[in-house]
């Protein structure tokens, strides 16, 4: 289809048009019956998800553009467009538990989340500055509304005042950032940016790290995380959760389709990279261990594990993006399954925050327990869980990238030590036995039983037989 | 078969699991099967030694890096798989008496697990897989540490435990990596890899570090006293008993044959370390007033003794060390579980607060007896064939370590008597709250002399433990005729080659 001469292969556009739709159904169901109940709005984002996912299954493996080469899809895109559509799915989930906080209105909270999936999909897709720009804005405009949706607590709003002064700084930084690459270049699109990379002129540089400080503030990498802890408790869990995983993965699709696209094998341009990542490790680790909010520990940890991500792009080697891809899927199904089990076990309320909640759990609920145990195990890096592999392959990267890939992986390793502890801390208590009263626990429905089976179910799987899933990943690109 | 016996703990754990966990008896049945089973499973291996192999392959992750389900077992691994299997029936048993039966299925499941993953870690034929099990075996020892040990020391120790192994696990893990890189395969038992020199000694430093951590060997063994202090009965037994020898597995069969050159180069450190851990463990263990610490610090002493053999590099180095390992791990397993029924009786295992068992409980008073002499070395038993051969092989070579480590040897009987001595000789004194000190409230001593003694299934935990003892101690050879002569190919070909 051609309009006013652009091109647009509908094809490709697909799985956000599906989305687009969704979205204004949701709104329009929302506006039709003022009383509409949640389960209809979700069930419609539900349904859109799997629409939208199910547009993505022939795009798998094809490598095309369109809208004049403005938006692709090819290896940068697909993997984590399919994360972004599932994270959206199980937030659906975790949103539908009884206690969720979304903020009085169904319709928009449900809306914001579907747009803010598009968005992180056109950042995903986007090959050019304009385009990752327009998919930064959309996702993070929503997701500030989204984090202060815990609307009657102060912790919620503290969260989205501080989400949106900070992220409109970081903003500022890629908007500038991308004018002087612009700049350097002649173009926006990000392939035109190699020569210009390659003859590392000085506006080429300090466009590059302008736009990189935008990116790391995103990923919340070290030294740029500060907002993390305390946007991410103070959120309402499903929506902390979603960060975690979605934003992660629509900004690392921007990074690596950069990273590939404009640097070549060990470039020193990436110095500034590798910094990020061995802070990011450190400081993540180290500041969960601390933690008696999981919420706090778990974004501490998300701090830990988007350095252990950037490790993967160490040296940009061969196998570097498919490494990537399998840590991402890793981490999402090992996070949502974390955050999923805090969620239940208050019905999406707050009361699980707390790790003393957590005392002797094991022996209150067991199931629970040993899933939650399975998931932290697996954050840590356990064998026989999708985090160990998952580690292997990023450690694996580390050590092919020359002495500065070897000083990643050792930093992957401290990180790595010091974060058990924090993880390990939770099964601490959940098997230590009750001294003084035992909370009353309820149990839960069945549904909010789906995301924890399905993610037990992926952590075991890539754990065990990651075989399939790597020749998957590798498979794509 | 090397998996189904392998597997074979695990699959019984999850069995116990369905049991309910109020049905006392038919949890003890589900669990008294399953750990022998297992062990006569392990004794159908017994016709690989000397110098055969059994082995199973499966092809697990291909690629740009290989890696293979690939399970073995052959004259080495022989030994530490009967050691655990062996070691698991008693211990398993004598959790029958576990204080909180509501708990009972709990510690059984996760001892099965550790019987499993400890399998695991011996018949693994590829690194990737020695690997999982290396960190797997810690999780069913921290989880008993917090949640079945019952006192708020040993929750505490749990965590020493957890990141002193973890952390030479995740060093060990670096190491593997960077073997990895270079041989692009996980399948690296068998193979021969020229590795430059450099990167031969920071591999083997990475990989010798865990394995020491684990052992453990002076300076490493901070997380050993609180283990090995706080953790129950059976659990301390197998942790010492067979655990303990996973380092030293790891030095033979993984470390030493892929870094033959930097083994040599290390060598002098190492041997400096192991005569630190000999003399460091049996000085310690002479001021001990736990009973089980100081088993503990013995069993320091003891394997040092193995690090001696192993880098001394002489004709005997492997096959006598095969045969103290397992000889020690009988002897301390037995230690444990007998220092375990005598704190169930008394209540504590602090060597001032009790004494003059004999007067009650004259079985006990025996097996005390065999299994002490045993530890300090007695001809005859299997403690001193170990050890001898050891000290014969290691002076030919290194006659100055070896003269320091012979002084271990009489601090051992130091240490040894003193434990013996003030638990079982001497009047009867114990603390009034125990159980003990309540029976003997209630009636005076006179004429029976029994009270107290090893109850029936006690007796007979213990008794296969003591014929092991027996066996080796009278004919060692049994062992070490199968202990292949050209063992574990390049680890024999560097002492060969150094002779």
């Amino acid at each position: 289809m051609t309009i006013q001469g652009v091109s647009f292969d509908l094809a490709i556009l697909a799985p956000i048009l599906a989305l687009v739709i969704t979205g204004l159904l949701v709104l329009l169901a929302d506006l039709l019956s003022r009383s509409a109940p949640r389960g209809l709005l979700y069930g419609i984002g539900l349904a859109g998800s799997a629409v939208a996912f199910a547009y993505m299954l022939p795009l798998y493996g094809r490598s095309a553009t369109t809208i004049n080469g403005a938006f692709a899809t090819d290896k940068f895109a697909w993997g984590f467009s399919a994360v972004l559509v599932l994270a959206l799915a199980v937030t659906l989930l975790l949103s539908s538990l009884r206690n969720a906080d979304d903020g009085g209105s169904p319709g928009s909270y449900a809306a914001l989340l579907i747009f803010c999936t598009i968005g992180g999909l056109v950042m995903a897709g986007a090959t050019s500055l304009i385009g990752i720009f327009l998919g930064i804005e959309e996702l993070s405009l929503a997701l500030y509304v989204l984090a202060g949706s815990g609307f009657p607590r102060e912790a919620s709003q503290e969260a989205a005042l501080k989400y949106v002064l900070l992220g409109s700084l970081a903003s500022g930084f890629l908007i500038y950032g991308s004018a002087l690459l612009y700049g350097a270049a002649h173009s926006v699109s990000i392939a035109a940016l190699a020569p210009a990379a390659a003859a590392m002129t000085p506006l080429f540089l300090v466009g590059f790290a302008l736009l990189l400080v935008g990116i790391a503030f995103k990923l919340a990498l070290s030294p740029f995380h500060l907002w993390t802890p305390d946007v991410y408790e103070g959120s309402p869990i499903a929506i902390t959760a979603f960060m975690t995983v979605a934003v992660k993965a629509a900004t690392f699709a921007v990074l690596a389709r950069f990273v590939y696209t404009v640097f070549g094998h060990d470039s020193v341009a990436l110095g500034p990279l590798w910094l990020l990542a061995i802070l990011s490790m450190l400081v993540g680790s180290f500041g969960a261990l601390r933690q008696r909010n999981l919420k706090r520990l778990l974004a501490y940890s998300s701090i830990a594990q988007a350095g252990f991500m950037v490790v993967a792009l160490a040296g940009v080697g061969q196998y570097g993006l498919s490494s990537l891809i399998f840590y991402l899927v890793a981490y999402a199904f090992m996070n949502f399954g974390a955050f999923a089990i805090v969620a239940m076990l208050g019905d999406g309320d707050e009361a699980y925050a707390d790790i003393d909640a957590y005392r002797a759990l094991f022996y209150r609920r067991p199931w629970v327990a040993a899933a939650l145990t399975l998931f932290l195990f697996s954050l840590a890096g356990i064998p026989g869980t999708a985090g160990f592999f998952g580690k292997l392959l990023l450690l694996e990267q580390g050590f092919a990238g020359g002495p500065w890939g070897v000083a990643l992986g050792v930093a992957l390793v401290v990180g790595s030590v010091v974060s058990i502890y924090a993880y390990f801390k939770v099964i601490w208590q959940m098997f230590a036995p009750q001294e003084g009263e035992a909370p009353v626990t309820t149990g839960n429905s069945m549904l909010s039983w789906v995301p924890v089976a399905v993610s037990v179910a992926a952590v075991l799987v890539l754990g065990v037989v990651p075989q399939f899933f790597v020749t998957l990943v590798s498979a794509a690109l | 078969m090397i998996s189904v016996m392998v597997f074979l703990p695990l699959l019984f754990a999850l069995v116990l699991l369905l049991v309910p966990r109020s049905n006392g008896p038919v949890l003890k049945a589900v669990a008294f099967v399953g750990a022998p089973l297992t062990f006569i499973m392990s004794l159908s291996f017994l016709h690989v030694a000397p110098g055969g192999i059994a082995q199973d392959s499966l092809r697990w992750i291909g690629g740009e890096v290989a890696a293979a389900y690939h399970v073995r077992v052959d004259g080495i691994s022989l030994f530490f798989v009967l050691l655990t299997t062996f070691v698991s029936v008693p211990a398993v048993w004598a959790a029958f008496s576990y204080a909180d039966a509501a708990r009972l299925r709990g510690y059984l499941v996760l001892l099965l697990l550790f019987e499993w993953t400890l399998l695991g870690l011996f018949t693994a034929g590829d690194l990737l897989l020695f690997y999982i099990y290396w960190d797997l075996m810690l999780l069913p020892v921290f989880l008993v540490l917090v949640g079945f040990a019952g006192s708020p020391e040993a929750r505490r120790a749990a965590w020493i435990y957890l990141l002193y192994n973890l952390a030479g696990g995740l060093v060990l893990l670096a190491g593997v990596v960077g073997v990895v890189l270079q041989s692009h395969t996980f399948e690296v038992l068998g193979q021969s890899y020229t590795l430059a020199p450099v990167l031969q000694r920071w591999l083997f430093a990475a990989f010798a570090l865990a394995f020491l951590i684990k052992t453990p060997a002076f300076p490493f063994h901070a997380w050993m006293p609180a283990t090995y202090t706080q953790s129950p009965t059976s659990l301390v037994a197998m942790v010492s008993g067979v655990q303990s020898k996973a380092g030293l597995y790891g030095l033979i069969v993984f470390a030493m044959p892929l870094f033959p050159e930097a083994a040599h180069f290390f060598a002098p450190t190492l041997l400096v370390l192991a005569v630190c851990s000999i003399l460091y463990g049996a000085l310690a263990a002479i001021v001990q007033n736990n009973a089980k610490t100081l088993i503990g610090y013995s069993s320091l002493s003891h394997l040092g003794f193995v690090l001696l053999a192993l880098f001394a590099f002489n004709f005997s180095s492997v096959p006598a060390s095969v045969l103290m390992i397992v000889s020690h791990g009988v002897i301390v397993a037995a230690l444990f579980l007998l220092v375990g029924f005598i704190e169930e009786r008394v209540g504590t295992n602090d060597l001032g607060a009790f004494g003059g068992l004999a007067a009650g409980a004259p079985r006990l008073a025996v097996f005390m007896l065999i299994v002490s002499m045993a530890a300090l070395g007695l001809p005859g038993l299997s403690g001193f064939a170990g050890e001898f051969l050891i000290l014969i092989g290691a002076w030919q070579t290194q006659p100055v370590f070896t003269s320091f480590a012979l002084i271990a040897v009489v601090l051992a009987a130091v240490y040894v008597l003193r434990l013996f001595q003030s638990a079982i000789h001497g009047p009867l004194r114990v603390p009034a709250q125990s159980r003990v000190g309540q029976i003997i409230g209630i009636q005076a001593l006179d004429g029976k002399d029994s009270m107290f003694d090893l109850a029936p299934r006690e007796f007979w935990l213990v008794v296969p433990l003591l014929a092991v003892i027996f066996f080796l101690g009278i004919w060692p050879a049994w062992l070490n005729d199968r202990i292949p002569s050209n063992a574990n190919g390049a680890a024999q070909a560097a002492v060969n080659e150094h002779v």
